[in-house]
């Protein structure tokens, strides 16, 4: 609450009385607040008659009686008393009286006569600002509410001498060996690419440029509006040319208007409530009572995007600061994206043009958009999409997607280095996640394979966010670690990541995974947990899971979102500016990292570029658990 | 308004969370699916089921409307 005093002409005098035999608190932390403001607050003691307080308010003539009541026998009679009282005594011409406490409804309040009644929830600045005259605001009030930028302020500085020279080696020889090649990927992002600017030519959209997006609103992106007669037959060319480039159900859909399995196109009455939904509740987020960072993200894929909207509301409401698209995994195996409105009938939500520019309509201003580029074979295209259609971050994965992700790792270097490209281009900064733990590759060659993704983005311009995990991963489970805590190693990666680079750090994804269970209070309070470890930290943000997590037998519920965000929001309620403090062992495993992930790099090194170093299992070997992925094998050309 | 209007403003899932007395897991999931389908709900999937002292505590649940569906609470 903003305890600056007020001008003169705004203060007050303000009586408050207990009508209870002891519970004055509530009254006495609003006095505090008055008087800080500079009212002049007057409390009078508990319990006193209710003759004895009309006496005291005629005595003071206040602007305002605040009077509380806890309990709840016999509140209607007290109250109604006191109304006719000073109603007969002439009190209600200049002074407004207000009533509050355990045992107060508002409607009661307005029942008997009161100016205003204030419920159980009441805040105590909610009770200034009715003094005052204005709306009440909270530390988390997003009436400004503006995006944060997670990179703003980190000069990505390798401090390390040695790793900084590993990974310069490293990044050079891989940019030389990727710039040279090309995919149908990358092709199909070219050809997305040039789709979009006919659009905006044949809409008047401004060019693109970094910072400027497509405007958000119902956009049908492709064919409905009717300037796009002008670019018909080159938007038909270019998708006869993007068709051509695209394999199995992609290609059946292009060719014969096919859809995969299990997806269906949304119909226009479904998009026009759809629309109805978005803006009846569009408005602005609350955020989770912190005011700082961590940023928490939400993870969205119900597979339809109205049910996206409505879980992507609910969590905006519930004060999440960002939410991220979660696409099928089939999508990452797949050569070419659809179009269209598609519902999914299984998880994750279909990327396509128009599902994406719905979604982005949808949420609210202050809200951060996360579309993963991710680990396929559609990683480059996946960018421009998400560079178009207003995304404020993207993810390009280069080590999970090859070792755990199922994408050839010459394919992902190639996709990987042209999607860093256009992440630059369009501003779009992008996480880079170790998933691949989950497989089993312990977290030194995880981290080291992030380490190369990130030199490899930072020298093309880019600005990517390092993304740890906060896992029971099988390295842990073998190896025990986590015996004792969940604390100790998982703040030894942030730490080991600081020793090293000067970048932002975001963990995830989601934290706290595989240590949640179906319980949903032990879910929510695990996730709680994870997130305040990450708030100690003093990281740029953590994505959190839901209380499904655990939950394999059905789509994500609403409720279940609202579980944790609320935990969180307890969480930070409970810290604030407090810490979780690691013992330190943290940091003899963050030394033990820097130590290990040097020699990653130099094996790595050794073996030649980023692309030899993956299929060497360099990175994560088959005895980890990972393995060189197939989908796009053999599809990579040399340029020109 | 009835309990077929009811359902409809639902937005998508019905989870009902006690603790039975009983005596074993299997009884347990009896107990919270009998309970769904006397509610009407035909479908249901045990969430959540752990046995603790003198009994069980469940979590159950029904999906009203599943990613796809024609939403009711959008009419």
């Amino acid at each position: 609450m903003n305890s600056a005093t007020v001008p003169n002409d705004v203060k007050k005098k303000v009586l408050l009385a207990p009508i209870d035999p002891v519970h004055d608190v509530g009254l006495k932390m609003i006095r505090r607040a008055l008087e800080q403001r500079g009212h002049q607050a007057i409390l009078l003691a508990p319990d006193l008659p209710v003759e004895e307080i009309i006496r005291e308010i005629a005595r003071h003539q206040p602007d305002f009686v605040f009077l509380s009541r806890t309990l709840g026998y016999g509140v209607a009679e007290i109250l109604a008393r006191i109304i006719d009282l000073a109603d007969a005594a002439g009190l209600r011409e200049k002074t407004r009286f207000a009533v509050g406490g355990m045992a107060i409804r508002p409607q009661l309040a307005a029942e008997l006569g009161f100016d205003r009644g204030f419920g159980p929830k009441t805040t105590v600045e909610e009770a200034v600002a009715y003094v005052e005259g204005r709306a009440p605001t909270t530390q988390d009030s997003a009436t400004n509410r503006t995006k944060s930028d997670l990179t703003g302020g980190y000069s990505y500085q390798i401090k390390h001498p040695v790793i900084a020279q590993l990974l310069a080696e490293l990044v050079r020889k891989t940019a030389q060996w990727a710039a040279a090649r090309t995919s149908p990927g990358v092709e199909r992002a070219q050809l997305r690419q040039e789709m979009f600017r006919l659009l905006r030519k044949a809409r008047g959209w401004p060019d693109q440029q970094a910072g400027t997006k497509v405007p958000f609103g119902f956009i049908p992106v492709w064919g409905e509006y009717p300037e796009d007669k002008w670019v018909k037959a080159e938007l038909v060319e270019l998708r006869r040319r993007y068709t051509g480039l695209t394999e199995g159900a992609i290609r059946s859909f292009y060719e014969q208007g096919l859809l995969p399995a299990k997806t269906r196109p949304l119909t226009p009455e479904e998009l026009e409530a759809l629309n109805r939904l978005a803006a009846k509740n569009r408005g602005e987020s609350r955020g989770l009572g912190r005011g700082q960072k961590p940023l928490v993200f939400i993870q969205y894929g119900t597979g339809c995007p109205f049910m996206d909207i409505a879980h992507i509301k609910l969590a905006e409401a519930c004060g999440a600061d960002g939410v991220i698209h979660f696409d099928p995994s089939w999508g990452a195996r797949a050569e070419g994206l659809l179009e269209g409105y598609l519902s999914h009938e299984e998880d994750g939500s279909i990327l396509t043009p128009e599902n994406l520019a719905q979604i982005r309509a949808a949420l609210n201003q202050g809200t951060l958009w996360q579309v993963r580029a991710h680990r396929g074979l559609n990683t480059a295209e996946t960018v421009v999409l998400a560079g178009e259609l207003g995304a404020d971050l993207t993810k390009i994965n280069i080590a999970y997607g090859s070792l755990g992700g199922g994408t050839d790792p010459d394919r992902l270097v190639v996709d990987g280095y042209y999607a860093m490209k256009l992440a630059a281009s369009y501003g779009l900064p992008y996480d880079v996640v170790t998933n691949e733990e989950l497989a089993g590759v312990p977290a030194h060659k995880a981290l080291a394979g992030l380490l190369v993704s990130a030199a490899l983005g930072i020298s093309l311009g880019g600005r990517p966010i390092l993304q740890p995990l906060f896992a029971y991963s099988p390295e842990v489970m073998i190896g025990g670690q986590m015996e004792d805590n969940y604390v100790d190693f998982n703040a030894a990666k942030v730490l080991a990541l600081r020793e090293i680079i000067a970048a932002p750090i975001w963990p995830g994804a989601p934290v706290g995974f595989l240590t949640q269970s179906e319980d949903r209070v032990q879910s929510a309070v695990a996730t709680t947990l994870h997130a305040m470890l990450a708030a100690s930290l003093e990281v740029e943000a953590v994505t959190i899971a839901s209380s499904d997590e655990a939950y394999s037998g059905g789509p994500i519920s609403a409720a279940a979102r609202v579980d944790t965000l609320r935990g969180v929001r307890e969480g930070f309620r409970f810290f604030g500016q407090a810490r979780i403090q690691p013992t330190p062992r943290a940091q003899e495993w963050a030394d033990e990292l820097v130590r290990e992930i040097t020699e990653v790099l130099e094996k790595a090194n050794q073996a030649g570029t980023f692309r030899d170093a993956l299929y060497q299992g360099i990175f994560g070997s088959q005895e980890d658990g990972a393995y060189p992925g197939r989908a796009g094998r053999g599809t990579i050309r040399l340029v020109g | 308004m009835s309990g077929s209007e009811i359902k409809k403003k639902i937005l998508d899932a019905l989870d009902v969370e006690t603790f039975f007395v009983c005596e074993n897991e299997e009884e347990a999931r009896q107990l919270a699916l009998g309970l769904m389908a006397e509610m009407g709900f035909a479908k249901a999937d045990i969430v959540f089921l752990e046995m603790e002292g003198p009994g069980a505590r469940v979590r159950v649940r029904t999906y009203v409307h599943r990613p796809g569906d024609r939403y009711g609470w959008l009419e």
